[in-house]
């Protein structure tokens, strides 16, 4: 009942929030989501590290006659995206604005969201992977198309859905394939990863499960829905969208891509098309940032960039490749929220997001300039602080499975610097121009960034303490 | 060819009681018919409609009570000389047939009121209907086919065109007969070659006789592309599905609502039934010919579907699009996919079903009102019922975990184990076509545009509120009805 509380608790709590006063529906929201923490933090504290499959199983017959059970589990990938997915939904939460109306539908449709993601990162079953990958997209459309910035937020909505289903529902193709042709009959992901089927089925099998998470996580070029997407989503949604949702893509690469298709077909080795794929994603992310005046798309494309080094880290096939992307998910989730939190805030205080119209914000906000500097810092991977441990070590797994790919991807860590600090440059320092924002950072919203900015500091000097839980997942041998 | 000469037995009391049993809901309801007429005659005009409404309801429920003690009590056999048979595969639909017409009698007395119909006439034309339905679904020979297929097709005829003074609805009913007659024709032409062929129309015999004979007889294969194009019209499948969105929009929303749903399971048992049942031996044949009629399904009712404003007109391409999908259980057949079939067919019933009755909601005394943007500020003027047709709308693009996800999940698993591959790719590119349109219904659904309250009758809530908690929970809890599915589809091999 531990996991089944992690992703039911949330949905429980957004059915009932729905029908609740807003300032009565943020706090009943944050209480759920913080026991939701409280539960997933207390089952990664619990977790054994060296032990060999997945931990706190549940397991349900669901539909007998298709052999679909209720099979949750954790395990060294999925323990710490579950704990970052209730971290990131208290903060998410926290962060909904109260004063806009009917900000209590927006609460329960952001708990929806996260009991979705909880649940696509506890499946151990293909079928219920499938059930919650799908399921989470009705709050994501609803709360895209009803809730959304800018012209046109249903177009955005009702793209991303498109092109997330265009994937996803060929995605179906494969979990019925894997059922079939692997002659078992079973949609166990840990059975279905010792019994691939045979090297022409995988071939096409491999493909229509790439799509829908190369299209989730996204990789170039199947972006063209993240820019908009996640310029319509609000500030508080963005929190878990960027923070969580690209994972789940990620995940799915390595909970199912990596292990249940391990044998390439003798005239070709698909397997470098999605680490080529994911270069291209370091650099034309990198390059598209730079090329953004608007600051909210500027931190959306640096995310395409960042997801591309977790991708090459998962198809380094080794060890390390995989535990630094791993790493790498946790450390983006935390820093892509904290990134999109103070562009909203700057927005707020000076009225734009065009990092070429602000100057001189430090001294008149210098609390905020202060804190922003640790978040730019880690963003473009400065040594000390996350996200350098993860980059390094997605680097040297790719650098081991081919030193090409190491060094065209590490122009990404290049290209990084030159749009982070041109944005921070740019909107921090120099002379002051226009209107004198109104204030400084609050200091509700400083404690807002406080556990993400601590976690920066943490996992960048002390990483074993979150990499010793996945050496045991690396070393069973369910992923090579 | 041999021809088998019948010995007829002895026909005595206890046979006679036996067979009665057999047929025994349908029976039941025939009673209650009669006596729907009589009420009809006797009542005074003004309170017709509210009586014969209730005692269509009471002998609705009647025969589904029947139908549901047999399905756990009595053992399935034929009946009348192999005429009919009361088999699982006949009582899984005649559960689903009385079930449709409750819900149908529960939307449609409130919206005969407002529009001022107040005849009795609409509740036994839906009777009669529903008789012919489960006439179809239990009947083993051409002939009782046949005579299911015109009973239920003549009283759909008369209750399209029961709105006289809409020249729509007049336009739809003189449609529906000349397509519908056309159909018929095809479907008696074809059984008249088949029988040609096999020298019976008992259609279990059919499979035996041509388990031996010589397959490659061309008026054989014509015999089996007639009756498979008739079929294809009354399941309203590409390339034959012209009638239906003139059809469905004329017609009064109650009786498409009923069609909709009950017209394609009644056709879907009937093929089932001819084609699995009595010829397994020419599957390649009318499986090629259904793959055909399945993919143009998919292809032209999602991309027709993508440009409509009327609702009416959006849903009846959206069920040409469901026809194709159902069709893939067909054609993989078995068990498994006989099963999904049955499945999909139950669970429609409540999501297509769900999606017609809000819209019958919206109707006026003037007529009824299917834009899109008529269901503008849904969620201000009914809460719950604007809910509910999200949850119609989702189910319908097959979102999990609502019933349609796990219908088309049974569906596909057939499919891909059948070989049938590219035909499940096939609908589920399609798919996300339909994702679009049925998402674009929910956008008025969801948008302040007006919010003077709309007011649902007890009935008619009840009647979409039980569609939508069945959306949900038989697909959170599929078992039991697919447990009953693959009991139904036991007659039809392993």
């Amino acid at each position: 009942m531990t996991l089944t509380s992690i992703w039911l608790l949330p949905l429980i709590g957004a059915v009932l929030i729905a029908f609740m006063p807003p300032r009565f529906a943020k706090w009943m929201g944050v209480l759920v989501a913080l026991v939701t923490l409280g539960i997933s933090g207390g089952v990664a504290l619990a977790f054994a590290p060296n032990f060999h499959g997945y931990q706190f199983t549940e397991q349900v017959p669901w539909i007998p006659q298709l052999h679909i059970f209720y099979h949750l589990g954790v395990d060294g990938i999925s323990v710490w995206l579950v704990v970052l997915n209730a971290l990131l939904t208290v903060i998410a939460v926290l962060a909904t604005p109260v004063e806009k109306p009917g900000s209590n539908r927006f609460i329960a449709l952001l708990l929806a969201m996260s009991a979705g993601m909880a649940g696509v990162f506890l499946a151990v079953d293909l079928v219920l992977f499938y059930v919650f990958w799908e399921a989470m997209l009705i709050p994501t459309y609803f709360l895209l198309w009803l809730f959304g910035e800018g012209p046109s937020p249903g177009r955005a909505a009702i793209k991303f859905v498109l092109y997330t289903l265009a994937g996803s529902l060929l995605m179906l193709v494969g979990v019925i394939g894997e059922y079939v042709f692997t002659g078992q009959q079973t949609f166990d992901l840990a059975k279905l990863a010792t019994i691939p089927p045979s090297a022409t089925i995988q071939f096409g099998l491999f493909f229509v499960f790439a799509l829908a998470f190369a299209i989730k996580t996204p990789l170039f070029p199947f972006h063209g829905w993240l820019p908009d997407a996640y310029m319509a989503a609000p500030t508080p949604m963005l929190v878990i969208f960027a923070g969580v949702m690209g994972k789940t893509g990620a995940y799915g690469m390595l909970r199912i891509l990596v292990p249940l298709f391990p044998n390439p077909v003798d005239w070709w080795d698909w397997r470098w098309v999605i680490p080529v794929l994911a270069v291209a994603a370091i650099i034309w992310g990198a390059l598209m940032a730079i090329a953004q005046r608007d600051m909210k798309l500027l931190v959306a494309y640096s995310s395409v960039s960042h997801m591309g080094f977790i991708v090459l880290g998962i198809f380094a096939y080794n060890v390390q490749g995989q535990q630094g992307a791993i790493l790498q998910m946790v450390n983006h989730g935390i820093i892509i929220p904290a990134l999109f939190l103070f562009v909203a805030w700057i927005a707020d205080r000076t009225g734009t997001r065009d990092r070429s119209a602000l100057a001189g914000i430090a001294p008149r906000m210098p609390v905020m300039a202060g804190v922003f500097t640790i978040v730019v810092l880690a963003a473009l991977g400065l040594p000390g602080l996350n996200s350098f441990v993860g980059e390094f070590m997605t680097l040297l797994g790719a650098w081991e499975r081919a030193p090409v790919l190491a060094a065209v991807g590490a122009i990404g860590l290049v290209l990084a610097p030159v749009y982070m600090l041109r944005m921070f440059q740019g909107a921090m320092h120099g002379e002051p121009v226009g209107q004198r924002p109104s204030g400084d950072i609050y200091a509700g919203q400083l404690a807002l960034v406080t556990p993400l900015i601590i976690l920066m500091f943490a996992i960048g000097l002390y990483p074993y303490a979150l990499t010793q839980l996945m050496t045991s997942v690396a070393q069973t041998g369910l992923y090579r | 060819m041999m021809l088998a000469v019948a010995t007829i037995p002895p026909y005595g009391w206890s046979q006679a009681l036996a067979d009665l049993g057999q047929i025994s809901p349908i029976a039941t309801l025939t009673g209650f018919f009669l006596f729907a007429i009589v009420a009809d005659l006797v009542i005074p005009i003004t309170r017709r409609s509210g009586v014969v409404a209730m005692v269509a309801v009471v002998g609705l429920s009647y025969s589904l009570g029947t139908a549901v003690y047999r399905w756990l009590y009595a053992t399935g056999d034929y009946a009348y000389q192999k005429m009919a048979t009361g088999d699982n595969f006949a009582l899984f639909f005649d559960i689903l047939f009385c079930s449709l017409g409750i819900l149908t009698v529960a939307i449609s007395h409130s919206y005969l009121v407002k529009r001022g119909m107040r005849e009795g006439e609409f509740h036994i034309l839906i009777l009669a209907s529903i008789i012919g339905m489960m006439v179809l679904a239990s009947a083993t020979s051409l002939v009782t086919v046949f005579l299911g297929l015109e009973l239920l097709s003549i009283a759909l005829y008369i209750a399209s065109g029961f709105a006289r003074d809409d020249n729509r609805s007049q336009e739809a009913a003189a449609k529906y007969l000349l397509v519908g007659g056309f159909a018929s024709a095809f479907v008696l032409y074809g059984m008249a070659l088949v029988y040609g062929a096999s020298g019976t129309t008992i259609i279990p015999d059919i499979a035996k006789q041509l388990a031996n004979a010589d397959l490659g007889n061309p008026l054989l294969i014509l015999g089996v592309v007639l009756m498979g194009v008739g079929f294809a019209f009354k399941v309203s499948a590409a390339p034959f599905h012209m009638w239906t969105p003139d059809v469905y929009q004329g017609a009064p929303i109650p009786v498409t609502a009923f069609m909709s749903v009950g017209t394609k399971a009644a056709a879907f048992a009937m093929i089932v039934r001819v084609f699995a049942g009595g010829l397994p031996h020419l599957a390649p044949e009318w499986q090629a010919l259904l793959a055909f009629v399945a993919a143009t399904s998919m292809v032209v009712g999602n991309l027709m579907a993508i440009t409509q404003t009327s609702l009416k007109r959006l849903l009846a391409y959206s069920g040409i699009a469901q026809a194709g999908y159902v069709l893939i259980g067909v054609i993989a057949g078995g068990k498994a996919g006989l099963a999904a079939v049955l499945y999909y067919l139950f669970v429609y019933m409540f999501m297509n079903f769900g999606a017609f009755a809000v819209v019958t909601l919206l109707a006026g005394p003037e007529g009824d009102r299917d834009r899109l943007s008529d269901l503008g500020g849904l969620y201000r003027r009914n809460l719950p019922m604007a809910v509910l047709m999200t949850i119609f709308m989702l189910s319908l693009a097959g979102f999990p975990p609502s019933v349609g996800f796990f219908g088309k999940l049974f569906l596909f698993t057939a499919g891909v184990s059948a070989g049938y591959t590219w035909l499940v790719v096939l609908a589920v590119l399609m798919s996300v076509v339909s994702v679009y349109y049925y998402v674009r219904v929910l956008i008025p659904v969801w948008t302040a545009t007006r919010a003077e309250p709309l007011r649902a009758s007890f009935s008619s809530t009840m009647a979409i509120a039980l569609s939508g908690v069945f959306s949900v929970i038989l697909g959170l809890y599929p078992t039991s009805l697919l447990i009953a599915a693959q009991l139904g589809a036991n007659p039809f091999g392993p």
